[in-house]
């Protein structure tokens, strides 16, 4: 890896001035898992790093609040360890979240790894990650995976010149119970639906997110509104070709609100993980639940509709059944039906 | 007759911990990684980026100026000569010790980007003259070499850091031609004139062989299928990386830290590489992460090590990184077969034929065993017909990978084996039975040939019943379904060697006066057991536990052994180390014997205690040996495969097994999963000296198996020619959580001496799991691995075996 000149700020306040408005000269350090790779392959080649370790308080805590009538609202810091989100009582209520964290790689990466890195890392694309190879978010002249070897890139391809799949494992559980996300800058805090933090990158300066350089993930808060006696329902399910350390193939994430006695579902959002350049909303999926009683018949309904609009690329066609399943398998572990897959 | 082996065995064959587990558990066993000597430089080597190139331009400037840098060798910059001439800073000679071409004078004038070495020293042109033997290096005799794959070796590094040795490879500015490459077997088959490889062309003309009629044979059956099938190039994804650290000696000699399969080897090739007497030259491997066929000699990086060492004077360490393990460190090539087989309903083949192909990388051989062909069966099928053509693509070449061919024949026959059932509507056991090699009755009876019949019989009956299969099988696609999972059950057979390697092998064992007791060897213990095995022989022997035998293991200087490969290593050595402790239990007999007035051959070990059976007397083990007084009793055991078929011996050690394993799987039909549940391996193993040594070999290889069929597979870019999953990340393996239960079974034959299990049981793993996918789905998956994306495939498009 090049030199670089190390900070270690002991908070927020001090970390802003020591980043900068364009991407590449600085890069943000909280458990490294993805940063330490980057550097030794030359793939990032930062000046300056500033850790987020040394940052205490909300940060690195997990708060509940208890809303009436409703889940809590749960803040997460940016710094708070995959494996402390996986066992968090407090995000008992959602165990979408609490499921996905526990499946992400495997213990010494959910030991490190924090919820920041989880939604700011930098994609897995195999042509992004080789040094020798300057593909289009490398100032390259074109994406490589779209002739080539795809088979763990996006299905969702269309308007896309790059075809990563976005790597975030909490992204789709999160967007699914509605999370928005707390950001500071030079400028002041903002926030936003977690959704909106996303893009789909196709040159150097952009990232997998939207995040301005020189703004911090400060947080992301979890607070269903869910209509006046409903229980919350939500589930996240995913395809991995190996039990541990291993990327998902697919990922879905369900929430949807029951309504008691109809047990109709109300408030329905469906998210695709693993599939697209950003974690993906499915709104024709949530569309064709919306109302109806989950039975295996109506899960598959909106599993068939979250594959509409799926272009997959020459290897990877296979990922569009994969997603299918994964989708109905969501909904249905969702309203809490005993899985016949295992 | 020689003495064999104890007919009352009190440890052999029981189950002994190894005697470095706990150093290995707790990090106390320094592996070569673990090696850091005073002053220690850290290697790293520079690869070619473009997967064929030629180089134009080469500028060592800017790295021989960034910090820390401490040498640099160019690979194929060097050249062995004799100076004929100097005139001025001009210098003539001829090649050194080249018979080929005498009359070559070559000119090169000395300055920057020029090495000269006289007497394994860097000199001035002040230190040598006319009639001297020296080697040079020239930067520019670098010009024009043609590189063959992303990742072929162009220079080594050495500085004060790793992170300096890996600054100052990218200081290095190499100018390079790019050629036209090729990495996937199907672009040479489109076009077999291509030339991107040293061959001729990128494609062979196909080899084979022809027994009886094969058309006749087809024309005979019941049934005839032909499908094709195909396993890919995958790596040995040694844990511990290639490499060893390199330390030249004030008195001149050479010692290296090697992460080898090979002790020996490696130090004689090195020895002749820099001119040395063999003595000169000490490889050490106390511990060994792992090789499986890649690892028998110093290689490019051993030898580069060795220059920088000498350049820097300093000890170098350069072990591969991953990438580097992976692209260039060998790998087990392809095999795609079109296999058309034909039967009837007794079970009885009546023909096979396989035509296919597969690539070794840039260079190298067959990628099957092609005299193996058809796998198992081949003695019992009359008519039959192979040809195998090798495809060459700008990739690393192949290298030996525990039993080399034996997986792809596997695939290729017993695939069809179990589609051909399907066909005939029959249960594959009975194709498997009806067609085993004969038992030979005029060959020694505890020969393979003599029996192989009845021990492949055996070990299918127990399979059978560990496996449940009665209870479990059902026709292809017919089991019955739970929500969207499909159970399948799957066999496959294999064979293999395992006698005592053709080079010698020795064992020294000294009996201390204090009682103790070292075995000494030069054998390499690379992961196997072997250390344990050489101190179970060896106690047994003495009457003493395993434990407290010194085994003073892996060091060149210790003896002669041969490098473990074709499961030579426990064949050779346990009877080396059997001879060994005899001969030093005859030694410690003889010289005590006259001190205790008794008569040497009266004396015997039994208990632990040294008893003269004809007074009746008994000694300690302390006691006895405490009489040696200023002497110690030694043995010298030796081993060969010219031994072992000595006349008599046979029941010593011996060769060629068999083994039979039977998968059970679960598959997800809507998401293409492939979960194996269940792995029985039966393996015959002759004489077990380790009980637990021996059924971790046969998991370790099913393990390794498993990852064969479900998971590994080297990824390479047409486009860039690079391979894309040169990780631990993308290029897959399995964890403990995919590990299905393994039930291991060992055929015990002790009549049949030691025999070596190291490669056998990786062999079949993938076949059997690829029959128990076809059998859970009635669909054939016919290419490995076993990806969901294959699974999913296969099942869209119905399957199509014609």
């Amino acid at each position: 890896m090049n030199n670089f000149t190390y900070y270690q700020p002991q908070s927020v306040a001090q970390a802003l001035p020591l980043l900068e408005n364009r991407w590449g000269r600085v890069e943000l350090l909280a458990g490294g898992t993805d940063l330490l790779d980057r550097l030794k392959e030359y793939v990032s080649t930062p000046e300056r790093i500033v850790s987020l370790t040394a940052i205490e308080g909300p940060f690195r805590e997990i708060s509940a609040i208890p809303q009436a009538g409703q889940p809590p609202k749960v803040t997460i810091g940016a710094g708070v360890r995959l494996v402390d989100i996986a066992e968090s009582k407090l995000l008992a209520p959602y165990p979408a979240l609490t499921t996905a964290a526990a499946q992400i790689a495997g213990p010494q990466i959910r030991n490190m790894g924090t919820l920041g890195g989880s939604l700011c890392q930098r994609n897995r694309c195999w042509y992004f990650r080789d040094t020798h190879i300057q593909c289009l978010l490398k100032g390259g002249r074109k994406c490589y995976a779209h002739e080539g070897e795809n088979q763990f890139h996006a299905i969702f391809t269309q308007g896309h010149p790059c075809v990563i799949v976005h790597p975030s494992t909490l992204a789709p559980p999160l967007i699914a119970l509605g999370a928005t996300a707390q950001i500071v800058s030079p400028r002041g805090n903002r926030e936003l639906p977690l959704e909106k933090m996303f893009q789909a990158p196709s040159k150097p300066d952009q990232r997998e997110h939207t995040l301005a350089p020189d703004e911090i993930l400060l947080s992301v808060t979890v607070a269903p509104n869910l209509p006046p006696g409903t229980r919350l329902a939500n589930a996240s399910y995913e395809v991995k070709q190996k039990v541990t350390s291993d990327w998902p193939l697919v990922q879905a994430a369900v929430a949807f609100a029951i309504e008691p006695g109809s047990q109709r579902a109300r408030n329905v959002r469906i998210v695709l993980g693993h599939v697209a350049p950003t974690p993906l909303l499915s709104p024709e999926a949530a569309q064709e639940l919306e109302g109806k009683v989950v039975t295996e018949a109506t899960a598959a309904t909106a599993a068939a509709a979250a594959i509409q609009g799926a272009r997959p690329l020459s290897q990877n066609g296979y990922k569009v059944p994969m997603l299918k399943a994964a989708v109905k398998r969501a909904i249905l572990l969702a309203a809490g039906f005993k899985p016949d897959w295992e | 007759m020689a003495e064999g082996w104890p007919k009352q065995r009190q440890v052999l064959g029981s189950k002994v911990p190894r005697l470095d587990g706990a150093a290995k558990a707790t990090g106390r066993a320094r592996y070569t990684y673990d090696i850091n000597r005073p002053g220690m430089l850290h290697g790293v080597m520079v690869r070619c980026p473009h997967a064929h190139a030629r180089i134009k331009a080469i500028d060592t400037t800017a790295t021989r100026k960034t910090p820390g840098f401490r040498a640099l060798t160019l690979i194929g910059a060097s050249r062995d000569v004799v100076i004929t001439a100097i005139d001025g800073n001009k210098l003539t000679c001829t090649p050194a010790g080249k018979k080929k071409a005498p009359d070559e004078r070559i000119s090169i004038e000395v300055g920057e980007g020029v090495t000269l070495i006289k007497n394994l020293k860097v000199v001035t042109l002040r230190d040598i003259q006319p009639g001297d033997r020296v080697t040079i290096e020239a930067e520019q005799w670098v010009i024009g070499r043609e590189l063959f794959y992303a990742g072929d070796e162009v220079a080594a590094i050495a500085a004060d850091t790793e992170e300096h040795a890996r600054d100052a490879a990218r200081a290095l500015r190499i100018d390079y031609e790019v050629l036209e490459h090729v990495v996937s077997e199907d672009e040479v088959l489109k076009d077999r004139k291509k030339r991107t490889v040293p061959a001729p062309s990128n494609f062979t003309e196909a080899k084979g062989a022809t027994q009886g009629d094969v058309e006749a044979g087809f024309r005979e059956a019941d049934a005839v299928v032909e499908a094709t099938y195909g396993v890919p190039v995958i790596s040995h994804q040694c844990l511990e990386a290639h490499g060893l650290v390199a330390e030249w000696t004030a008195e001149g000699g050479l010692t290296v830290w090697a992460s080898t399969q090979a002790t020996v080897s490696t130090a004689q090739q090195l020895a002749a590489r820099f001119g040395l007497p063999a003595a000169k030259v000490n490889c050490i491997t106390h511990y060994m992460g792992g090789g499986f066929g890649s690892k028998f000699g110093p290689d490019v990086q051993g030898f580069a090590a060795a220059e920088l060492a000498l350049r820097a004077g300093a000890p170098v360490k350069i072990m591969l990184d991953r990438e580097g393990e992976i692209v260039a460190a060998g790998n087990r090539p392809s095999a795609i077969g079109t296999v058309k087989i034909a039967g009837k309903k007794d079970g009885t083949i009546t023909a096979y034929a396989v035509d296919c192909y597969g690539t070794p990388g840039y260079t190298g051989g067959a990628t099957v065993n092609l005299n193996l062909l058809p796998y198992v069966y081949s003695d019992a099928i009359a008519n039959w017909k192979r040809s195998h053509a090798v495809v060459y693509v700008n990739a690393g070449a192949a290298r030996a990978m525990r039993a080399p061919g034996h997986p792809q024949n596997c695939v290729l026959t017993e695939f069809a084996i179990d589609d051909l059932a399907a066909r005939l509507n029959i249960d594959p056991v009975i194709i498997r039975r009806k067609n085993l090699p004969p038992n030979n009755p005029k060959a020694p009876p505890n020969s393979w040939a003599a029996r192989r019949n009845t021990i492949y019989n055996e070990q299918i009956d127990i399979a059978l019943q560990l496996s449940r299969w009665k209870e479990k099988w059902h026709p292809p696609g017919k089991g019955n379904a739970q929500g969207p999972l499909r159970h399948g059950i799957g066999m496959a057979l294999h064979t293999w060697g395992g006698f005592a390697a053709a080079q010698p092998n020795e064992c020294y064992v000294i009996i201390g006066r204090d009682g103790s007791i070292i075995a000494r060897t030069s054998t390499q213990d690379l992961g196997t057991g072997q250390r344990t095995v050489t101190a179970v022989v060896v106690a047994e022997v003495l009457g003493q536990n395993p434990a407290s035998i010194i085994t003073e293991i892996g060091e060149s200087r210790f003896g002669l052994s041969s490098g473990s490969g074709g499961s030579t290593t426990c064949p050779s050595q346990a009877p080396a180390a059997l001879r060994a402790a005899q001969a030093a239990r005859d030694d410690l007999f003889k010289k005590v014997a006259p001190k205790v007035q008794a008569d040497p051959k009266d004396l015997a070990i039994e208990a632990g205690k040294v008893v003269d059976r004809k007074s009746g007397r008994s000694w300690t083990w302390k006691e006895f040996c405490a009489r040696l007084g200023m002497e110690e009793a030694r043995g010298r055991g030796e081993w060969s495969l010219g031994i072992a078929n000595e006349p008599g011996n046979e029941n010593i050690s011996s060769g060629q097994v068999g083994g039979v394993q039977v998968a059970e799987v679960t598959v997800d039909v809507e998401t293409g999963l492939v979960r194996v549940q269940h792995l029985v391996a039966v393996q015959d193993c002759g004489l077990v000296v380790n009980r637990l040594t021996c059924e971790s070999q046969v998991a370790g290889g099913v393990i390794m198996g498993l990852n064969y069929a479900l998971f590994e597979e080297c990824i390479r870019d047409r486009a860039t020619g690079r391979q894309l999953n040169a990780d631990m990340e993308f290029y897959k393996l399995g964890g403990l959580g995919d590990m299905p239960k393994i039930t291991v079974h060992l055929q015990d034959m002790p009549e049949r001496g030691v025999i070596g299990v190291g490669e056998p049981p990786v062999i079949s793993t993938a076949a059997a799991v690829g029959n128990a996918v076809f059998n859970a789905l009635g669909v054939r998956v016919p290419f490995l691995p076993l990806t969901p994306w294959r699974v999913l495939q296969a099942l869209a498009q119905g399957g199509k075996v014609s």
